[in-house]
């Protein structure tokens, strides 16, 4: 167990610099890593060492190439900030006293001039007149530059807002020497990693822009979990909509803990030349992805050491082989059309395979193989009974859903998410209480003729319904946001800067299954009204029902009983979620 | 009783007796169950155990061994006994109907009075033996239905019964996520309070049960099993959520304990939980922390160190100096912690506590949620008419028309001195049901007007701060040294030729070629040892730089170092 939560050697990890960039790499022993202008080091100096540790390059040896490391111990790390708040808290100390190391903060300007020397976060005047704006920009340029000192780094909020007041919106934060800036923290490449990586440093438009709130969120409301079969209860499966370069579907595995490989998976990686076909395919606990084009792009899962593009696979016993199942849509849709799936591979007698030369018959039978688990997903896929679907696509959900809702079991759980919230408005406007009261008073014709229920669920929709409006409960859209603070003695505030882009949206919904017939809702018909809230037990607030009813709600609805020794926890009492 | 899977877990695709299900009325009105076959309470239904809602009434029956999802239509319910009124029409309902029939016909000598009347209306009771109650098949109402949902932490935290204020699924799901609670994960939850977050935990943590015996009977997996620890001090809440995890299915996956963590530590009869994640959700997380150290915390006065922020170590049984100090965290992994607080001081001195104990990565958000209304605006005259609410124009064309119109009226007025005003109460009331569906169905409303969105109108602007910290595992000099042992560097001279280099930048990358095509010139002139080194700098831009199709471009360097 233990070593799981080590370094281990070939697999990712990511350095984070004191600039808070990250350097993700792949951990091969006896290489040197590099940080830049900062120097070298030995990749087995962090093998097999814990995670979350902060290390310092030393000063090389003489006739080294390399700098040997130094644990930076916690204390180290805050010593300044509590010393900061040590003074703060004893009154008499009114100079600035600062870090116990005796390094000092500054600010220095363009020429080298000391602007500021303190640790109080507000510039005094003078020093306000001091700087120019270009002075700004160069500092700007410093804090990011090479092996000065002294640096400062400056962090403008709103700058581009008005120019001419920029002094006053700017706030300094003060960085501190060169020894800082060799220190490096090891921090294991998991899903939040990977996805603050790409948002802030690679790629944000590759993984959708999609943030880590929005993440949890996703695989919440979609109710991904551990769900293995036991022999008298049913396990889960779930499908997937990724074009986030399999950072969704990641996330949604490590959830069910299929992301990562067990130490045992790890260690028979060395070698043997099994192939991914070979894996038996999970029955339960499974992810089926849906994918666009013929074959899946998972490109981010190699960060997992899953790479289904190469032959060489990183780690042969990886879970995903046989918990991650990739159909594409015209698998799913018109499997027929798809010539893999339906032009079978016969089945050749053990005479005919006799007669094969041996490689042909190890081609014969990975073809055979390869096959045999492509029908088999497709098959288990068409079959339908699926837990939760989980998408980010850009594709109109709309026919998403379309194509996908038959496959969900009564009780199935929807989870949509959008960089823009357009489409999942469209998609909710879909299941209006009043598009679904016409449908049921007066269903389409098309709808009607069909006889089974299967059919029924299967119907494309039309031009007044696109989709059946009666099958998905409780369709909203949501978003979610974190806003980060700075914590300091004395200087608690938000951040001011963060990433602007796409605020991203995520629909939710649960499948549900239309009893037969005609099905009134009960409530009355208000005199003012409209005709969006009468329907279906819509947001109709009726009049005192049943006596008794009434009461047994009201015991059963949140109503906080308890809360008065709570005394310290102020949290505000809000009615709704 | 045998083992039952959640059914949070393990909803299955039907819902069963005994088991929770929600009961869906509307949106943000959900009604937790525990399906019944009989009426264990005898609340004196014919039905059995009824739920009643505004919706109409509900009787167990109907609801159980339903494919989850399912629409299910109210019942007329016979309130029997109930009311001990006789009630004419109820009885009359009950008439109708093809009569009871045996469902669950069960014996309770205790309930006998009551009954007896029930059963003498209904013609079955026999003097002086225990009564036997019937409970008739359902029939179906005129109107009203619910939907019958499959229990899920989130449609648990809209309606579970509030004791305390709870957790929300946006900050839920987000903080699970950020203190990587996964399957096999052991977490440490103070206080449970009335349970929102423990069930949510209890989902992510999931990795089996303790009594699990995999499919097909093949023995458990090796996997470790993922648990959430809880603590409560309130002995009331304790309790209550006691026997919620064990209606829900959740015992050996949740263990409740009655504790004031911040007197009494972490430990469950005495052994450690060993968390890798810890959720603190109580009044003063600081007084809290000093017990979730990976040694023994240092004692009160520790040298001069401000007095107020310094965490105290309670007196307890856990410092008896006898006894050796357990940490309840798990020694071999990074522990990542999450406390949730409504006021900033709180988080100053959380955070500060944080600091001295040796957590790292200390983060502190907000997080802020928010649930979108998304209708079709319709405006204009011709709207107006028919809903009798608008009166705006939909647009200049319609305001100028109405506004001609209006001088038309003025003008015929004087020429003729009529009066063409319709009178309100000449106009047909608009809103009946009738017109309602005729616009629905015949004129499509739905597709009518601007499809917009806008915030609901109730918005939680603030829940609480959330701090995130880790704390790594601990190492010791005596770790490293073994390390060292295992994963020896062999020190690279000053002129030794350059080893693989993983990690440069681009830049870097181009300069060192370019320092290495700087190095080859020198070579050339002064004919120095150097072409090695230059080839192999190039050789390191070129892989770096190019990549190959599906290697990846950081790797590829030392992929192919490997090989060689
Ligand atoms: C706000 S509630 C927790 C709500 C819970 N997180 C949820 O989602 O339902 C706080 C709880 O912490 C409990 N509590 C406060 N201080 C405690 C302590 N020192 N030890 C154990 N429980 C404590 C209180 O009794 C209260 O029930």
């Amino acid at each position: 167990m233990r070593a799981h939560y080590l370094v281990q050697p070939n697999c990712w990890v990511a350095l984070r610099l004191p600039s808070d960039t990250l350097k993700v790499l792949l951990m091969v022993p006896n290489t040197i890593v590099s940080l830049g202008k900062y120097g070298t080091f030995a990749s087995n100096d962090i093998l097999q060492r814990p995670y979350h540790l902060t290390y310092e390059l030393l000063d090389r040896q003489e006739g080294h190439k390399d700098s040997g490391l130094r644990i930076v111990p916690a204390s180290e790390i805050h010593e300044d900030t509590i010393a900061e708040e040590d003074a703060a808290s004893s009154p008499k100390s009114d100079e600035a006293i600062i870090g116990g190391d005796g390094v000092e903060y500054e600010l220095v300007g363009e020429d080298g001039e000391v602007i500021m020397r303190s640790n109080r976060e507000t510039i005094d005047d003078s020093a306000r007149q001091t700087l120019t704006m270009d002075q700004i920009e160069t500092l700007k340029r410093e804090g990011t530059g090479a092996g000065k000192h002294l640096i400062a780094k400056l962090m403008l909020s709103h700058t581009a807002l008005d120019q001419k007041t920029s002094f006053s919106l700017a706030k300094y934060k003060l960085l501190k020497t060169k020894k800082y800036l060799r220190r490096f923290t090891v921090l294991p490449l998991d899903v939040p990693l990977l996805l603050n990586w790409y948002l802030s440093e690679k790629d944000p438009g590759k993984i959708m822009e999609m943030r880590d709130e929005m993440m949890g969120l996703t695989g919440s409301w979609a109710n991904v979990h551990f769900s293995q079969s036991l022999p008298d209860a049913e396990g889960g499966r779930w499908l997937v909509v990724d074009e986030t370069g399999g950072l969704l579907v990641a996330a949604m595995a490590e959830r069910m803990g299929i992301l990562y490989p067990s130490e045992e998976q790890l260690q028979s990686s060395s070698g043997n030349a099994h192939h991914r076909e070979d894996a038996p395919l999970a029955t339960s606990n499974t992810l089926t992805m849906v994918h666009n084009n013929a074959q899946p792009n998972l490109s981010l899962l190699k960060y997992f050491l899953f790479d289904p593009a190469t032959t060489t696979q990183p780690c042969p016993d990886h879970p995903l082989n046989s918990h991650l199942q990739a159909i594409s849509w015209l698998q799913l849709v018109s499997p027929e059309k798809d010539t893999f799936y339906s032009t079978s591979v016969e089945q050749l007698s053990p005479e005919e395979l006799e007669a094969f030369k041996p490689g042909k018959r190890g081609t014969y039978y990975r073809k055979l193989r390869r096959w045999q688990r492509t029908t088999s997903i497709v098959d288990t896929a068409l079959a339908g009974g699926f837990s939760g679907i989980v998408v980010a696509s850009s594709m109109d959900p709309t026919s998403i859903i379309r194509h996908t809702i038959p496959l969900l079991r009564g009780g199935a759980n929807i989870s949509i998410y959008s960089p823009t919230i357009e489409p999942l408005v469209m998609l909710v406007d879909n299941y209006s209480t009043s598009r679904r009261t016409a449908f049921i008073t007066s269903p389409p014709d098309s709808f009607t003729s069909l006889e089974t229920d299967q059919e029924r669920d299967n119907w494309k929709g039309d031009e007044d319904f696109p989709l059946n409006p009666t099958l998905i409960l409780n369709a909203s859209v949501q978003t979610a946001r974190v806003r980060s603070w700075q914590v300091l003695p004395g200087r608690t505030h938000p951040v001011m800067t963060g990433k602007g882009g796409a605020e991203g949206y995520l629909f939710t919904g649960v499948r549900v299954v239309p009893a037969r017939g005609k099905v009134e809702a009960r409530g009355k018909f208000g005199k003012k009204r409209k005709a969006d809230e009468i329907a279906a037990n819509g947001r109709s607030d009726m009049k005192k029902g049943k006596l008794e009813g009434e009461a047994e709600e009201l015991a059963a609805t949140p109503a906080a009983t308890d809360n008065g020794d709570d005394v310290v926890d102020v949290r505000m009492a809000s009615p709704t979620l | 009783m045998a083992f039952q899977a959640s059914p949070f877990l393990h909803p299955g695709t039907v819902s069963q007796t005994d088991r929770l299900a929600i009961v869906h009325l509307k949106r943000d009105l959900q009604l937790p169950t525990i399906l019944r076959d009989h009426d264990e309470d005898n609340e004196g239904y014919a039905e059995g155990k009824v739920v009643n809602t505004r919706f109409g009434s509900f009787p167990h029956t109907t609801l159980i061994d339903l494919p989850w999802g399912s629409q299910v239509r109210a019942s007329k319910v016979d309130t029997g006994s109930r009311g001990r009124r006789v009630k004419k029409r109820k009885r009359a309902g009950s008439a109708e109907n093809s009569g009871p029939t045996k469902k669950v016909a069960k014996v309770d000598s205790e309930e006998a009075p009551i009954v007896d009347i029930a059963a003498e209306e209904a013609g079955t009771a026999t003097p002086n033996t225990p009564a036997v109650k019937e409970e008739t098949e359902a029939v179906a109402a005129a109107s009203g239905f619910i939907h019958l949902l499959p229990p899920t932490p989130e449609n648990w935290t809209s309606s579970l019964p509030h004791r305390t204020q709870v957790v929300y699924t946006p900050d839920y799901s987000y903080i699970l996520h950020r203190i990587r609670a996964r399957p096999g994960t052991n977490i440490i939850e103070a206080g449970a309070g009335s349970g929102s977050f423990t069930h949510a935990s209890a989902r992510s943590v999931f990795s089996g049960y303790a009594n699990d015996q995999g499919v097909d009977g093949s023995p458990p997996k090796k996997q470790k099993l993922g648990k959430v620890w809880s603590f409560e001090f309130h002995e009331q809440r304790h309790e209550k959520l006691q026997k919620e995890i064990k209606d829900h299915g959740l015992e050996g996956l949740v263990q409740i304990t009655h504790r004031d963590v911040c007197e009494d530590g972490f430990l469950v009869a005495g052994a450690s939980p060993g968390a890798d994640a810890v959720f603190l959700d109580l009044p003063a997380p600081w007084l809290a922390l000093p017990n979730l150290s990976r040694s023994k915390p240092p004692p009160k006065h520790n040298g001069g160190r401000s007095k107020e922020a310094t965490p105290t170590v309670p007196e307890d049984a856990s410092s008896d100096t006898t006894k050796p100090w357990i940490s309840p965290l798990n020694p071999s992994a990074p522990v990542h912690i999450c406390t949730f607080s409504p006021c900033i001081e709180q988080v100053q001195r959380t955070v500060s506590a944080m600091r001295r104990l040796g957590w790292v990565d200390i983060e502190m958000v907000e997080l802020s949620q928010k649930r979108f209304e998304i209708r079709r605006d319709r405006i204009g005259i011709d709207h107006s008419a028919q809903l009798g609410v608008q009166v705006s124009p939909a647009n200049v064309d319609e305001a100028i028309s109405r506004l001609l119109d209006v001088e038309d009226t003025f003008k015929s007025f004087h020429e003729t001195g009529e009066k063409t005003e319709l009178k309100k109460r000449d106009r047909p009331n608009p809103n009946n049901r009738a017109k309602i569906l005729e616009s629905l169905v015949g004129r499509k409303v739905y597709k009518e007007g601007n499809l917009a969105h806008r915030s609901e109108p109730e918005v939680k602007t603030h829940t609480s701060y959330l701090v995130f910290a880790v704390l790594p595992e601990e190492w010791t000099a005596k770790d490293e040294e073994e390390a060292k042992l295992r994963w020896e560097v062999k020190a690279r001279e000053d002129s030794e030729k350059p080893k693989e280099v993983i990690g440069m930048s681009k830049r870097q990358i181009k300069r060192t070629a370019r320092e290495a095509h700087k190095l080859k010139a020198a070579a050339k002139t002064a004919s120095m040892p150097g072409d090695e080194t230059r080839e192999h700098a190039e050789g390191v831009n070129d892989n770096t730089l190019k990549g190959k199709g599906g290697v990846p471009e950081e790797a590829c360097g030392s992929i192919k170092q490997e090989l060689t």
